[in-house]
């Protein structure tokens, strides 16, 4: 068995093992009209808290902090771990108070927008790898850009050389469309661009018009599409890389500040303040 | 194969008409001379010195005249007392002879402040937030940069840098002394290995120094000067080597002589590999291959062992009409070992793999008579059985699958055999957050010191990060030593209080990994020479977070297992990691 999936069965197993011993401490307690309510909420209170000292750990770099990538296993599986608390303390039906059902439904929603990261950082890193060259993000518009004049440089040169205005006509019905469009937000989700597949399949039937020289310019032409496509799919994919967490980060500060105001209602309410 | 647009120029046009290529002479060997003050009247002079008096300029080629070689090839200089002429694990191109004057071999190494390297900085958590919370608010701030005492400026802007305690340092018991006409360098610079010792002037003294490229040729067409080079290479360097080998280990020193004594030395390639490695990029894998120098062949008989001493050497062999890499050599490797003892066993066998230069090679070669008289009769029955395992062919076995090696072949092509610590990226983990990137600028003055791009294959890339190089190349030339090894496991770093900004480190890395930065000032304006103007520049590169508690910051900083420093000379730790 690899090393990584190795760690992944014994942090699972781990996790699962807690979650049963929790829920049957849970249950005993419940049973001994101990205040679970309580135990369960500090317990989950840490653990929020410990979740989110992993964005902490990302901004001190130069502290000897452990890994990152071990704080990221630490964090995926004590989140399970909060999953499975929060059910226990506030139940799987939304709550009647107001600020409690904010709070319900907004540790949902960080959990699930928690899941759908992690989901994403396994399933999409392997499709940009096998779309072409891995590129910085920054500069993918510079480069889309160039390709862009180059691709209009190409097409006034085979108008040029050629007399002919085939791939100059494909440039102005197609080709300007094609690429003044950027990807949809979800693209990388829909699997292969089927536009980019469709101006491919438009150049290729093109081919029994163009004259042996405009067909070389049609292969570059070609190239420069591929170049583009990856361009477009690099760009898209590391943007929804990156969207996810603008919203699984506020939405978890949002949670801590609901999570501060819960417990000081709580804690004043029971006298306890 | 998706087309690459980061790295090339998009090719759109045809070959321009002849009509309007522009024209220029054809480079010649000598378009650039190793110094432009050298003149006839120096040639003349050093002509006439001892030390070539015995030399025959009739034995030198006419394309190549030992006048043109001294003229092109060799400078005189002139060193003050206590200025350093050479230190110790610097890499240098050139050797020098004493035409007047001493100098001093130290024995005991100075500090490295001494010598104008960087202060070794002990990691601590301390230190690391004192740095963080002094970290500059823009980006390479020129009040970092101190200016050492011990480096001075010519006017024709060639550094020189002097001892600090000359007379300390400089103690008799402590030094050993060469007179005139006594010559040292001569390993480092046709061996390509790190200077062994730091060598300063003890009085004024005027030196020639002759650059690699001179002294091969001097070497080549001078039996002298051959017997003197070679001597001193057998007297100070050889004999050390061999020993550190393997294969002669618990050899006598008299049967080390014996070996010692038959031993040729071969070099192969180009001594700047890296100026054709950049030429080569763009070509294809068959026409780089072919341009690499044949150092044995496939199916020839061997008459001696060759030992890699320094450099790389791509082991291949014939697939249909391909060639397919098997594996690459480094210091210290042997090449043709088992067929050799193959034949002494009575069973003669042809090489089955060629041997090619990667870059620039330096060898030792053994020939076979000596070996079957003083090595092969030691070797017991169960390293015999090891060394010869694999020679046999076994038809049964089908070939191995061109694709396997794919990775390998990518590694030799790109010459990434030569990193020792080389960022590797997994494309599928990654995640492109660039976490990476933002601990490396935490922690390097708000400026990272890589580029999350690169060379990819079989979904690993390798950063723009440097690889603190087997052979690092960039470090010779620095003319003030500011690019030097350090650390217990060899870090290449730069000292930013020695580097002058000339960016002779940047233009000779073939990787591209070191950059050439602007200082700033605290308000963030660019800082600029007093005489035109310039922006004051200086070389900036992957230091392996050295000073860091918890080791390189881009590993510790990425989240999902993907980034990796390795080296990429053990396939062994590689292959872990790659399968992991």
């Amino acid at each position: 068995m690899k090393a990584l999936t190795r760690r992944r069965w014994l942090l699972s197993l781990t996790t699962a093992l807690l979650a049963l011993a929790l829920t049957a401490a849970w249950w005993l307690a419940g049973s001994a009209l101990r205040p679970v309510d309580l135990y369960t909420g500090w317990l989950l209170l840490g653990l929020l808290l410990g979740l989110a000292f992993f964005n902490a750990r990302k901004k001190l770099p130069f502290l000897p902090l452990l890994a990152a990538s071990t704080w990221l296993q630490i964090h995926l599986y004590v989140g399970w771990l909060a999953c499975v608390v929060f059910a226990l303390h506030a139940g799987l039906r939304p709550p009647g108070g107001r600020l409690e059902l904010i709070l319900w439904f907004t540790f949902l929603l960080v959990a699930l927008s928690g899941i759908f990261g992690l989901w994403l950082s396994r399933w999409l890193p392997p499709r940009l790898a096998r779309s072409g060259e891995s590129l910085v993000y920054e500069r993918i518009p510079r480069l889309r850009h160039e390709v862009e004049a180059e691709v209009l440089a190409l097409v006034r040169r085979a108008e040029a050389e050629t007399q002919s205005t085939t791939l100059a006509d494909f440039y102005l019905r197609v080709l300007a469309g094609y690429f003044a469009r950027r990807p949809p937000l979800l693209a990388p989700l829909a699997g292969d661009d089927a536009r980019h597949h469709r101006v491919i399949t438009e150049l290729a039937a093109l081919r029994r018009f163009l004259n042996p020289r405009e067909s070389i310019l049609a292969d570059q032409l070609g190239e420069l599409l591929e170049a583009k496509r990856n361009l477009d799919a690099q760009w898209a994919g590391q943007r929804l890389l990156k969207l996810w967490l603008f919203v699984h980060i506020p939405l978890t500060y949002g949670l801590l500040v609901l999570v501060g105001a819960h417990v000081w209602l709580v804690l004043h309410y029971a006298h306890r303040l | 194969m998706a087309k690459s647009v980061s790295s090339a120029p998009v090719q759109t046009g045809s070959i321009p008409p002849q009509g309007v290529a522009s024209r220029h002479a054809a480079p010649e060997r000598w378009d650039k001379p190793f110094s432009a003050d050298m003149q006839e009247v120096d040639v003349d002079l050093l002509l006439a010195h001892p030390l070539f008096v015995a030399t025959d300029p009739r034995r030198f080629p006419a394309s190549i005249p030992l006048r043109g070689i001294l003229k092109n090839d060799a400078r005189v200089r002139r060193f003050q007392r206590g200025e350093i002429i050479v230190r110790q694990g610097d890499y240098g191109h050139s050797a020098f002879v004493i035409l007047d004057g001493a100098v001093r071999v130290l024995l005991k190494e100075p500090t490295a402040e001494q010598l104008g390297h960087r202060r070794q900085v002990r990691p601590s958590v301390w230190g690391s937030l004192a740095r963080w919370w002094r970290r500059p608010r823009f980006a390479e701030q020129a009040g970092n940069r101190g200016s050492a005492a011990e480096l001075e400026l010519t006017r024709d802007g060639e550094a020189r840098i002097f001892l600090q305690d000359v007379p300390g340092v400089l103690a008799p018991d402590r030094t050993a002394l060469l007179g005139t006409g006594e010559m040292f360098g001569e390993i480092a610079a046709l061996g390509r290995t790190p200077r062994t010792a730091t060598i300063v002037a003890d009085q004024e003294t005027q030196m020639l120094e002759i650059r690699w490229q001179g002294l091969r040729e001097i070497r080549k067409y001078s039996p002298e000067w051959k017997q003197q080079i070679d001597r001193l290479y057998r007297e100070r360097s050889l004999r050390r080597h061999l020993a550190e080998t393997a294969l002669f280990w618990n050899l006598s020193d008299e049967v080390l002589g014996r070996i010692a004594d038959a031993t040729r030395f071969e070099t192969f390639g180009e001594f700047d590999w890296h100026h054709a490695y950049h030429r080569g990029r763009e070509a294809g894998e068959r026409e780089r291959l072919e341009q690499e120098p044949l150092m044995a062949r496939e199916g020839d008989y061997p008459n001696g062992l060759l030992l890699v001493r320094s450099g790389f050497a791509r082991v291949s062999s014939r697939y249909n009409h391909g060639e397919r890499t098997e594996s690459y050599l480094g210091k210290g490797e042997a090449f043709g070992l088992g067929e050799l003892i193959s034949g002494w066993q009575g069973k003669f066998r042809p090489l089955r793999h060629s041997l090619r230069a990667l870059g620039y090679v330096d060898t030792l070669f053994i020939p076979t008579a000596v070996l079957e008289e003083h090595v092969f009769p030691r070797l017991t029955p169960a390293q015999l059985a090891t060394l010869t395992k694999g020679l046999a062919p076994e038809p049964a076995a089908p070939p191995a699958a061109p694709e396997a090696n794919s990775f390998l072949e990518f590694i030799v092509a790109q010459r990434f055999m030569n990193g020792r610590a080389a960022m590797l990226i997994d494309l599928d983990r990654c995640t492109r957050c660039d976490d990476c990137v933002r601990a490396c600028a935490a922690t390097h003055d708000n400026n990272p010191r890589f580029i999350r791009q690169g060379p990819e294959s079989d979904g690993v890339m390798v950063a723009s990060a440097c690889m603190h190089c087997v052979d690092p190349v960039c470090m010779i030339g620095c003319p003030t030593g500011a690019i030097h090894r350090e650390g217990l496991d060899g870090q290449v770093g730069i000292n930013p209080d020695t580097c002058i900004g000339c960016s002779v480190c940047a233009q000779s890395c073939p990787y591209g990994t070191i950059q050439m930065v602007a200082l700033h000032d605290a308000a963030g304006q660019p800082v600029v020479t007093e005489e035109t103007g310039a922006p004051i520049r200086r070389a900036t590169k992957c230091d392996l977070c050295i000073d860091q508690p918890s080791g390189p910051a881009c590993v510790s900083a990425c989240p999902h297992d993907a980034l990796v420093r390795a080296d990429l000379r053990s396939s062994e730790s590689l292959n872990r990691w790659l399968h992991q």
